[in-house]
């Protein structure tokens, strides 16, 4: 099965009903869920260790740019991933397996359709390869 | 008393759904619901540029006993501003507008923060400090309608000095300092003059205040966003012309006026309220806005609001000295000390926690791990990453 590792901000897409005791969302089996307080909080180097430790891809999700509950977190772990702003990824991170949703609170569906969608892509992608 | 929990978290989703469909529309970089601060700064700017030119040819008396000639008043001047000068009634025009999209700006920005829960804990200050100045706002607007000089203004000017007559012990000296006498003279104009334009750069300078702590504060929209906030101020300028009443007759008791309700609403109060509960009703609802972060008016809160958040921890041992948390840190939180004598390194980050606000944004800045949130270190959040892939 396809793992999908969802690094979220707890007050963007309200996840709340759609996950079960795993963390896992009940729409979208594989892809676990792990919350922050806000997506300026999530370091690139988790996003690496959740791809070492056998994710086929990671989904980013803060709240809409332009919005942050607190000031500019979602702009900066945008920037981070996007190599602007260090710390940023390791070079020979796969970037393809690597999404970023930027979601309002009320947003799940898209968050759920948009999953959906990444996950047929790695699966095309196929499994995750040796680090070059 | 307060909003129950499901009603301002329905608060929240409206917001939220409005700016979802601007966004749909305009895109999040040009959302002007993203700008609501920066939105009543532009304007007062506008407000700035435009009194600029008004005081260039105002005269702030209400005779002119040398002139024998012709009246140069207040309102002779405001006059001339308007009918001769070119383009004077378009600068009156926008300066009174600017002022009412000043107010409602405001309304809007205090609206937001409040209903998606952004003013209380650590924004105390934010908030209070707001509340202050839109007072001085909405005094600031009201002398701006005394300083014409027409009956309206004489109205204003024996309403206000009726209601500070209602007040006990502050009462009269607020009335002989806002008619700078006893009664309305010559120097009572000069007075409201200076109290306009005081005040005004002592709002300026109370934004400081306002702005305090915010690293990289959004002071100012996109320009797109000012084109067209000024197209639709001109829009209205020329569509709704800028009114005067007749010179103010110190013997007549003129009666019926227009009003600006974005200013001039407490006016509307006083004509049919009494003026002690008029103050009791201004001032009781400035102290429950005043109060409204404290947690027994506020059902999502849980604990001691005025204690600071679980501030960021800094692991001594870790830190390089790098400053990228520093730099990033939106509040201004992080000081880089000089690092401890036999440190490898030479500085290291330190936390004013009464400034942190318990984002995480330094721990996303870090790339040593040296930095954490107390009830979530980062060692544990990536444990939990790979306990959660680990499973099936």
């Amino acid at each position: 099965m396809t793992k999908v590792m969802t690094l979220i901000c707890e007050r963007s897409c309200d996840l709340n009903d759609h996950l079960d005791e795993r963390s896992q969302v009940k729409e979208v089996p594989g892809c676990y869920v792990v919350k922050f307080p806000c997506s300026g909080m999530i370091q690139p180097l988790m996003v690496e260790a959740a791809l070492k430790s056998g994710a086929d891809g990671v989904v980013v999700t803060g709240c809409q740019i332009g919005d942050c509950y607190y000031r500019e977190g979602n702009k900066m772990i945008r920037e981070r991933l996007l190599g602007s702003r260090p710390p940023t990824l390791k070079k020979g991170t796969d970037r393809r397996r690597i999404i970023g949703l930027w979601l309002s609170k009320v947003q799940v569906h898209r968050f759920i359709s948009e999953v959906k969608e990444f996950v047929t892509d790695l699966d095309k992608l196929g499994p995750v390869g040796p680090a070059k | 008393m307060a909003l129950p929990k499901v009603y301002t978290d329905s608060l929240a989703y409206f917001c939220l759904k409005a700016e979802d469909a601007t966004n749909q529309i305009l895109t999040s970089k040009y959302n002007p619901f993203y700008y609501h601060g920066a939105l009543p700064q532009f304007f007062l700017w506008v407000l700035f540029l435009s009194g600029l030119l008004l005081f260039a040819y105002y005269i702030p008396t209400i005779d002119n006993a040398y002139s024998s000639e012709r009246l140069i008043n207040a309102f002779t001047s405001v006059d001339f501003i308007t009918n001769q000068i070119p383009f004077g009634a378009v600068v009156r025009g926008i300066h009174r507008y600017a002022g009412d999209a000043m107010v409602l700006t405001i309304i809007l920005h205090a609206l937001r923060v409040w209903w998606t829960d952004r003013y209380r804990q650590y924004r105390w200050l934010q908030w209070f400090s707001g509340i202050v100045l839109l007072g001085f706002v909405f005094f600031i607007g009201q002398t701006g309608y005394y300083l014409v000089w027409d009956q309206r203004s004489l109205v204003l000017t024996r309403m206000t000095c009726y209601a500070f007559e209602a007040l006990p012990v502050i009462g009269p000296g607020l009335k002989a300092w806002f008619l700078n006498g006893e009664a309305i003279t010559n120097l009572t104009l000069s007075n409201y003059l200076f109290i306009h334009i005081g005040l005004s750069f002592f709002l300026l300078s109370g934004l400081w205040l306002h702005y305090v702590r915010m690293a990289r504060p959004v002071v100012t929209p996109p320009p797109v966003i000012n084109y067209a906030l000024m197209a639709i101020l001109m829009f209205v300028v020329f569509m709704y012309p800028i009114t005067m009443d007749r010179m103010a007759n110190l013997t007549q008791q003129p009666s019926n006026f227009d009003i600006d309700w974005f200013f001039l609403w407490p006016y509307a109060m006083l004509t049919s309220w009494d003026p002690t509960v008029f103050w009791l009703a201004i001032v009781g609802v400035t102290v429950f806005v005043s109060l409204l972060p404290l947690p027994f008016l506020n059902n999502n809160l849980s604990g001691n609001v005025l204690a600071p958040v679980d501030a960021a921890e800094v692991v001594g041992s870790k830190c390089v000295g790098c400053q990228l948390c520093d730099k990033d840190c939106p509040y201004e939180a992080i000081e880089m000390v000089p690092a401890p004598a036999g440190s490898k390194f030479k500085l290291l980050a330190t936390v004013l926690p009464h400034r942190c606000s318990s984002c995480g944004l330094c721990v996303g800045a870090c790339a040593f791990d040296a930095i954490d949130l107390p009830d979530m270190p980062d060692a544990e959040v990536t444990k939990k990453i790979k306990t959660l892939l680990a499973q099936s």
